[in-house]
């Protein structure tokens, strides 16, 4: 089994009044790509800098490595970090750029001009070495910054949010490259991002933050399928959510009835509950389903994406529900003559969460 | 064919009336002057080679020459380094509002008329002044101050400081905070950042700063003059003096023409240098 690389135990961080990361508990292996997801200002960029040095905890600690890293300055770890900016030095050209890392360690100059050399062209950017930064495209200046941060062969690579600034098409090279280096390389990556995709596309584990805490920890399926709270269940994916108290082996709500996945666990009679129905999960016809769990709903919009359309329907009671289907399905359901439509989905296709204090 | 444009025309027209009027004329006129005689004190109209050949040819002239453009440049580097911490505090440590009020007290010396803040050197620097009379009490001193090249330098970093410090905390303060931080996580310790990214990124407003300082300072009559006692004269005292000994206007203009010269060639150098992209290899 791979040991755990770093070690975050109730660790807090305040800035005045305002808490950024509230007792966050962590922990990553070595040789994991982990993506840290959430919206903006949820903490998760401040988590990723408490990693690099650049802010220290209020509370709690950080370990690498077995080390208590609280208190170490930045440029006494060995964290490199890949910026959203990029942050390349204007006043330096590629290659330049490349070997900072290692000319701040004392390595010597021809050693340097090699592990740059050789980074330039793992990165296929060899042939602009000499270049200036400003000459590069988005996806080249991509690179050089992968190359500057690994030319020192770290343990621990901290990337925040590196894919923001580039064209959707590069984001998906830019996206193999990286998960093709991590294995290859077999370190670390922690990753930040608000983008789902990136996340669930690239990381073995995702976490998700909200309000400086961390809100689930799991692989892409089980975040997907079995959000752990409101949030997740919000925040990941298009879910339909449903509140009520449970009643034998059915949630009661105000749109009627339904039945409840299996459990581990019975819960108890009267227990706040909510259905979370993922889109892809909802059944829709113009005529009665042949499921469990039905209901009818108005049309209120559709979006397409591409092969796949989404559709938003609105229950007598106002729930939204998100149902998404082929774009192929879509004739037989006749959308320009509005109306209700009849909404349905398989008992254990529903992922049942007990309400919890947020 | 470029088609005229009477808008912009309307805008450009002010700007370039003015620096004909009171730029390329005088500069033109100054020119024609150094090739004027005087006789009977008397100003000719002529375009002889004398004054050029004279002055030229004096030693003290390139004396002169040489010590305005030592002092200049070292007043220049010193303001700098001077200049620096404090520009750096500003950009870097201090709060938005003392930032702010710190450029509002810098502008205040500019306020007060020149002549005045130097006479108050003056007092501070003097024989029986402040600093002599507070070094006298742990016994040292009395050291003689003014009519030195130190009291010339003091007049000159008085002159130029808060511009400098002004220039350099704005360039300072507009770097990419990120580039600073990068340089942090590549293992830059907190001495070395300012070596290896804080200069080369400040670099073009740095050089900027230090080009008005030097600039200032060439010409600047009043500290050689009252601090320094004329001792050696800079250029424009011997300027001052040219003209006062027997109307020798075309000489000053001379000395007027090789200052400007040397102000063109310097502020090109100095912004070429400062702007230079780096060559691709």
């Amino acid at each position: 089994m791979s040991e755990p690389l770093v070690v975050l135990d109730g660790v807090e961080k305040r800035f005045d009044d305002f808490v950024a990361v509230r007792r966050a508990d962590l922990t990553i292996n070595a040789g994991e790509f982990v993506a840290i997801m959430g919206p903006s200002g949820c903490g998760k960029t401040t988590t990723l800098r408490m990693l690099a040095g650049l802010e220290d905890p209020s509370a709690g600690t950080i370990h690498i490595d077995g080390k208590v890293m609280n208190g170490v300055p930045p440029h006494e770890r060995d964290t490199p970090m890949v910026w959203q900016t990029l942050a390349l030095f204007p006043f330096l050209n590629v290659r330049e750029n490349v070997e900072f890392g290692l000319k701040m360690r004392g390595v010597a100059a021809p050693e340097r001009g090699r592990r740059a050399k050789d980074w330039l062209e793992r990165m296929e950017i060899g042939e602009f070495a000499g270049r200036n930064i400003e000459t590069l495209s988005g996806g080249q200046k991509q690179r050089v910054a992968l190359a500057r941060a690994l030319v020192t062969e770290p343990r621990l690579l901290l990337l925040d949010e590196p894919l923001s600034a580039l064209d959707a098409h590069l984001v998906i090279r830019m996206q193999s490259v990286l998960t093709r280096l991590q294995r290859e390389l077999g370190i670390t990556f922690v990753y930040v991002t608000h983008s789902q995709s990136e996340a669930f596309a690239m990381a073995d584990r995702i976490v998700i933050m909200a309000s400086g805490e961390v809100a689930q920890v799991g692989g892409a399926r089980e975040i997907y399928r079995n959000p752990a709270n409101r949030f997740v269940a919000e925040f990941v994916g298009r879910n339909t959510i449903l509140t009520g108290s449970v009643e034998g082996a059915r949630l009661k709500t105000a749109l009627g009835s339904f039945t409840m996945p299996g459990q581990g666990t019975q819960p108890a009679d009267g227990t706040q509950a909510n259905l979370v129905i993922a889109a892809d999960r909802l059944q829709i016809g113009r005529g009665p389903l042949e499921v469990e769990n039905t209901l009818r709903a108005t049309l209120i919009s559709e979006e397409f994406v591409g092969a796949f359309v989404t559709l938003f329907l609105e229950a007598e009671d106002g729930t939204e529900f998100k149902v998404q289907l082929q774009e192929s399905a879509l004739g037989a359901l006749d959308l320009s003559s509005g109306g209700t439509f009849h909404l349905g989905w398989r008992g254990e296709q529903a992922h049942l969460m007990i309400e919890d204090a947020r | 064919m470029k088609r005229f444009n009477a808008y912009a025309l309307t805008f450009r027209l002010p700007i370039i009336i003015w620096q004909g009027l009171f730029f390329i004329g005088p500069l033109a006129f100054t020119i024609a002057m150094s090739f004027f005689l005087v006789k009977n004190f008397r100003m000719e109209e002529a375009f002889e080679m004398k004054n050029w050949s004279r002055m030229l040819s004096r030693g003290y002239v390139w004396d002169s020459y040489w010590f305005t453009l030592m002092m200049a440049a070292g007043s220049a580097a010193l303001t700098s380094l001077l200049a620096f911490p404090a520009s750096m505090y500003l950009a870097f440590r201090s709060s938005e509002s003392m930032r702010r009020w710190a450029i509002f007290l810098l502008i205040i010396p500019f306020f007060t008329s020149y002549l005045v803040r130097t006479f108050s050197w003056y007092v501070i620097l003097a024989e029986s002044g402040v600093i002599n009379a507070g070094l006298g009490l742990i016994g040292l001193g009395p050291f003689t101050m003014l009519n030195t090249i130190f009291g010339t330098l003091v007049g000159y970093v008085m002159l130029t400081l808060p511009l400098v410090v002004i220039l350099q905390t704005v360039t300072l303060a507009s770097i990419d905070r990120s580039l600073i931080q990068a340089a942090r996580n590549l293992g830059c310790g907190p001495v070395r950042v300012i070596f290896a990214t804080i200069l080369p990124a400040a670099k073009t407003g740095l050089i900027v700063a230090a080009l008005f300082a030097f600039i200032l300072a060439f010409g600047d009559f009043v500290a050689p003059y009252y601090l320094g006692g004329s001792k050696p004269p800079t250029l424009p005292i011997l300027i001052i003096d040219t003209t006062k000994a027997g109307q020798q206007w075309p000489r000053a203009a001379v000395v007027a023409v090789m200052m400007m010269v040397t102000l063109f060639v310097i502020a090109f150098t100095a912004i070429l240098l400062a702007y230079r992209k780096r060559a691709s290899r």
